[in-house]
């Protein structure tokens, strides 16, 4: 009934090496579609023809204002998403994403006084706090080899109910209006929040994708064992990753106070499964080293996008939520590597 | 407290290290006179009304006579039923006089309570309620929160309109009970049109954002009927522009200080603030101790906490830290925006203060008062409060408002 | 490599070794470490509260855990193979709402039950199975789906807590039999012993295969599809069984009941020292995670843990298991190897 099994059979096992040497050999022929950015093209394509079908839904959807709003609700999404996608990267998982997005919003809101000028330095502080919280998850992970399944609940269920104490429950305070400003200003006309993410995906992509850091990234997921041999630092760079991730969160939880002008302490709930969803939808592998950020957000958006469209939808919750997972499902088939391989060799000829 | 240290050691031995050093508060009953072990069993805290609810009893708790004669601990087991099940048992085997309980499910807990009130344990549900008949309900639920605060929705809009219902949690019988009133209002009126209808969660930012998706398929909505989180959905029509409309919501400070504010009523926000009062635990709390201390003989059952009701023209801000001639608003800065309002009652509970909500401290001078002797019995309403019963055929009936315009 | 550690998984139960290198590897394993792990809690809990040795505490903890055992168990069948089973939320969901709006009474009405959560539990594992081994999608996203439309399914069926489930289930089955075997356990032995004897089989075998190394899986003959499809399909009944032991427990349908069981069967999984890349762990081992689980609330109540330091314990008892059942390990390979 027990499974015996030599010391070190804990590395993670060999295909996933040969599935990263086709890989790499693919990413070479840049002529050649990466599978990522067809992923990324087709994520965002699903999501307009949503927005422009949902005015069959409703008149006022499907306009410049709607996007807007996606944009907007998308954003936090976004956000932690692009933490949640770089652990995924690395074939972690980081469950500890609703209580620190709670912290920031509660740090935020308790700590700056909304007529102080003591915000900016106090948002890299916050920030630096959330990191060091993800840091403690990745040298669990790292150095005492927990799986980042158990860790990261630990540290998540921790800082949540230390949240709860050190509030009483009652979080007080108000966003300060640096942070209001990101989420409701406009300039010239656009909303704050669209240039920042987009900003945001700019640098989030150019991080994933185009420094040695992000390269490390993929490697490490792919196979850390050969990672390792091939001279990469696969320790520092894996805590560096919760480290990012909860930051990420932290931020997120910054820009809902925002929003919200105000924290409370199950602000962060509801962006677990979404976070995760938002990754896989975008295309990256759960077991990592596959993924593109650009992708990901296109994940968010089409998730935002359906709740908006089904939200609109005049039948009973229980019908709307049978139609939101029918589909997500479509979107997947849609999504589904074969369905590229098959669209390439029709771009190929 | 013999074995104390010992329990200590043991823990260390086992679990090691930093654990410990957060020190277990182990009870610490005195020897001499006995104390009432009193548990709070909260299904999961995290939103400003559960942690005020729980600090009121707190409070209480701690306020004298209490402070010497009750050994209160609370237990806080999160959204699953299966927890606080296996949290009630623990209570019941360590021997509890008495468990006030917000209860997560209306059914599920039934049958481990009915085990409990075999051995004599008392047990006392605040604002939710079960449908074990051995269980005391304390709850504003069969008041009529739905069905009134839909009829001055109604008279605001002058009998038509498109409107947005902010629900609360699906699949929540409290949550159904609430619709359930309100539509029975609602479909008698051919020109109220409910144009989308959301779950908020009885979450300020959830509603928020709900309101903000519901909005960019209806810009044009005319009223809101909302359940708890109803400042959010305030925030979401803010942020979409200047216009306001009429909307009816439960008791957050917020929302009771937007009705006040002459500009927001310009822009064209009236309604009223009613709906679930973190009072109701504190009221629960000093009838179970009257009726363990033997000063009140009091039958299980479903006791109703008066609903409140606060139009937008009489909503008035507090000066002090309490709940003082009649005042019912806290100024911006004193709590936050998400703070439920409805804390005291000056004839049930006028042992409280602001401190108490917000941090769960006696006030100081205080001393328990007794409760009025008459308590007020609420309807019967299967699934609600009773597992095999009729509800009463006027179970949907105005008590707050009349109709001011004819469907 | 890895390769070679699951041949040598696969077929050590074979080789039958002498009884200390026997005891030894178990001990190393996961199972082996829950156990001493559950006990070393039991014992605290015993010394912490005289109550929990009582035929009546034993019950009330067996009759907990077992929704969550049994959901576990299906769960580390997917697991194993390298997949996450998000649906095991909505599965116990729609099974509880179906229990409670249309009760059957009487053993024979308990026996249709079962029939009906079997099999709708495995008919949402094979669609599962069939969108993750022949469609291809992963298995983390595909299940997210069918769980989305399980819950919704559910709310459809029923839209408030509600209903009864029928008296001889909720009453009979969460009884003791001889005065002390709780029944519901049986539930959960006859799943191990089930499991014991699949574990045996070629679809057992290829299971730690498959999880291990796909592609080696295929080379050496293995059906990986016909693996994946049915280690859904049964991950599914599982869960619909799960379902059949929450509705006997809370004799009532509550639309959200499955919620709380997708992180928790998780940390069973993870708990029971199986790996969530696949390859490596066990049923057993699961279950008794899920037992632990359940368990540690009580010894922390009876502790005298209190407030939000329930979750801060919670968490930090939580790393302290699998750091111990790592230096466990670490130990005893050390002493094996010299």
């Amino acid at each position: 009934m027990t499974e015996a099994h030599p010391p070190g059979a804990t590395v993670a096992p060999a295909p996933r090496a040969q599935r990263q040497t086709e890989r790499v050999a693919d990413n070479r022929r840049t002529a050649r579609l990466r599978p990522e950015t067809i992923t990324a093209v087709c994520v965002f394509g699903i999501s307009i023809l949503l927005v422009l079908g949902s005015r069959f839904v409703s008149p006022a959807l499907g306009s410049w204002d709607h996007v807007n709003t996606i944009i907007l609700l998308a954003s936090f999404l976004i956000v932690v998403a692009f933490g949640q996608g770089i652990v995924i990267m690395i074939g972690g998982l980081d469950l500890s994403v609703p209580a620190l997005i709670t912290l920031g919003g509660v740090l935020t809101t308790s700590w700056i006084d909304a007529s102080s000028g003591m915000s900016l330095p106090l948002i890299p502080a916050i920030l630096l706090i959330c990191a060091c919280i993800g840091g403690i998850s990745g040298l669990g992970v790292t150095l005492l080899r927990i799986p980042p399944f158990i860790m990261t609940m630990a540290t998540g269920i921790i800082t949540a109910s230390a949240a709860l104490g050190l509030t009483s429950g009652t979080p007080r305070g108000a966003a300060p209006p640096i942070l209001t400003a990101l989420m409701k200003a406009s300039w010239i006309g656009i909303p704050v929040i669209l240039l920042f993410i987009l900003a945001f995906a700019i640098l989030g992509s150019v991080l994933q994708g185009r420094t040695s850091y992000g390269r490390r990234l993929t490697a490490i997921g792919a196979n850390p064992v050969a990672a390792h041999v091939a001279g990469i630092a696969v320790r520092s760079s894996v805590l560096i990753a919760y480290m990012l991730s909860a930051a990420a969160s932290g931020f997120a939880g910054m820009m809902l106070a925002g929003y919200a002008n105000g924290a409370t302490l199950r602000m962060g709930d509801d962006y677990l499964l979404p976070s995760i969803a938002a990754v896989v939808i975008g295309g990256s592998s759960i077991l990592g080293g596959s993924g593109s950020f650009v992708a990901t957000i296109g994940g968010a958006i089409l998730l935002t996008a359906l709740s908006t469209v089904i939200s609109a939808l005049g039948i009973p919750q229980g019908w709307r939520t049978v139609i939101e997972g029918s589909i997500i499902l479509i979107a997947l088939l849609l999504l589904r590597e074969n369905t590229f391989a098959f669209l390439r060799r029709r771009l190929a000829r | 407290m013999p074995n104390w240290k010992r329990k200590l050691s043991l823990c260390a031995a086992a679990l090691c290290t930093a654990a410990v050093s957060l020190s277990l508060t182990a009870p610490s009953a005195s020897a001499q006179d006995k104390k009432f072990k009193i548990y709070l069993s909260m299904s999961y805290s995290g939103n400003s009304w559960q942690s005020e609810a729980a600090n009121i009893v707190k409070a209480l708790a701690a306020t004298p006579p209490y402070d010497k004669t009750v050994e209160l601990t609370q237990v806080i087991s999160g959204t699953d039923p299966q927890a606080q099940i296996a949290a009630y048992e623990s209570m019941i085997a360590a021997k509890a006089d008495g468990i006030i309980s917000f209860p997560i499910s209306s059914t599920a807990l039934n049958r481990v309570i009915h085990k409990g009130c075999e051995k004599g344990v008392k047990f006392f549900m605040y604002d939710a309620t079960v449908t074990e008949p051995c269980a005391y309900n304390v709850s504003y639920i069969t008041a009529g929160f739905g069905e009134n605060s839909a009829q001055a929705l109604v008279n605001a809009l002058g009998g038509k309109g498109k409107i947005f219902l902010s629900r609360g949690v699906p699949g929540n019988s409290v949550d159904k009970r609430h619709t359930d009133g309100a539509m029975s209002v609602f479909k008698k009126y051919p020109g109220i049109q409910v144009v989308d209808e959301y779950y908020s969660f009885w979450d300020d930012r959830t509603t928020q954002q709900e309101t903000a998706k519901a909005l960019a398929a209806h810009p044009d909505v005319d009223g809101i009927w909302a359940q708890a989180g109803e400042y959010g959905a305030i925030q979401a029509l803010m942020d979409k522009g200047s216009k306001l409309v009429p909307m009816t919501g439960e008791n957050s400070n917020g929302f009771r200080l937007a009705l006040a504010n002459p500009d927001f009523q310009k822009r064209g926000l009236k309604g009223v603030s009613a709906g679930s009062p973190p009072a109701s635990a504190g009221y629960a709390f000093k009838l179970m101790m009257e009726a363990l201390t033997g000063k009140r003989d009091l039958k299980p059952g479903n006791i109703e906490y008066p609903l409140p009701w606060v139009p937008a023209d009489q909503v008035k801000l507090c000066k002090g830290q309490t709940f003082e001639d009649g005042c019912n608003a806290f100024p911006e800065g004193v709590v936050p925006s998400s703070f439920v309002t409805e804390v005291f009652s000056p004839t049930l509970l006028p042992e409280l203060s602001i401190q108490s909500a917000l941090e769960g401290k006696p006030t100081p001078g205080a001393t328990i008062q007794p409760l009025p002797a008459d308590v007020p019995k609420a309807a019967d309403e299967p699934g609600i409060n009773c597992q095999k019963c009729e509800p009463p055929a006027d179970q949907y009936k105005l008590t707050k408002v009349q109709p001011t315009v004819n469907p | 490599m890895s390769i070679l550690a699951t041949k040598a998984a696969a077929t050590s139960h074979r080789l039958a070794p002498s009884m200390p290198a026997r005891a030894k590897a178990l001990l190393a394993s996961g199972t082996g470490i829950i156990i001493v792990l559950y006990i070393i809690l039991y014992g605290l809990y015993s010394i912490w509260d005289p109550t929990a040795l009582t035929a009546d505490t034993v019950l009330n903890l067996t009759n907990n855990a077992v929704p969550l055992a049994i959901a576990a168990a299906g769960q580390t069948l997917i697991v194993l193979s390298r997949g996450f089973d998000l649906s095991v939320a909505g599965v116990i969901s729609l099974t509880n709402v179906i229990m409670a709006a249309y009760p059957l009474d009487g053993p024979l009405g308990a026996v249709e039950s079962l029939a009906i959560c079997l099999a709708i539990g495995g008919v949402v594992g094979l669609v599962n199975g069939f969108l993750v081994a022949v469609l291809r999608l992963q298995s983390i996203a595909a299940t997210l789906a069918t769980m989305i439309i399980c819950q919704g399914l559910s709310l459809v069926i029923l839209d408030a807590p509600g209903g009864t489930v029928a008296d001889f289930i909720s009453y009979d089955l969460t009884d003791v039999l001889f005065g002390v075997i709780p029944i519901s356990g049986l539930f959960v032995a006859a799943v191990v012993v089930l499991w014991m004897i699949c574990r045996r089989t070629a679809f057992g075998t290829g299971l730690y295969v498959v999880g291990a190394d796909e592609t080696a899986a295929h080379l050496s003959g293995i059906n990986v599809k016909r693996v994946r499809i049915l280690s859904f399909v049964i991950g599914g009944m599982l869960y619909g069984l799960a379902g059949f032991m929450l509705s006997a427990q809370t004799a009532t349908g509550n639309p959200n009941a499955g919620a709380s069981f997708l992180m928790l069967t998780f940390a069973a999984v993870a708990l029971g020292g199986t790996s969530l890349s696949g390859g490596r762990g066990s049923v057993i081992a699961s279950i008794i995670g899920a037992a632990t689980l359940m368990l540690l609330q009580k010894v922390l109540f009876a502790g005298g843990v209190s407030s939000f330091y329930t979750g801060i314990f919670q968490g930090v008892v939580l790393v302290l298991a699998v750091v111990f059942g790592n230096v466990v390990t670490h130990f005893v390979e050390r002493r094996g190897a010299t």
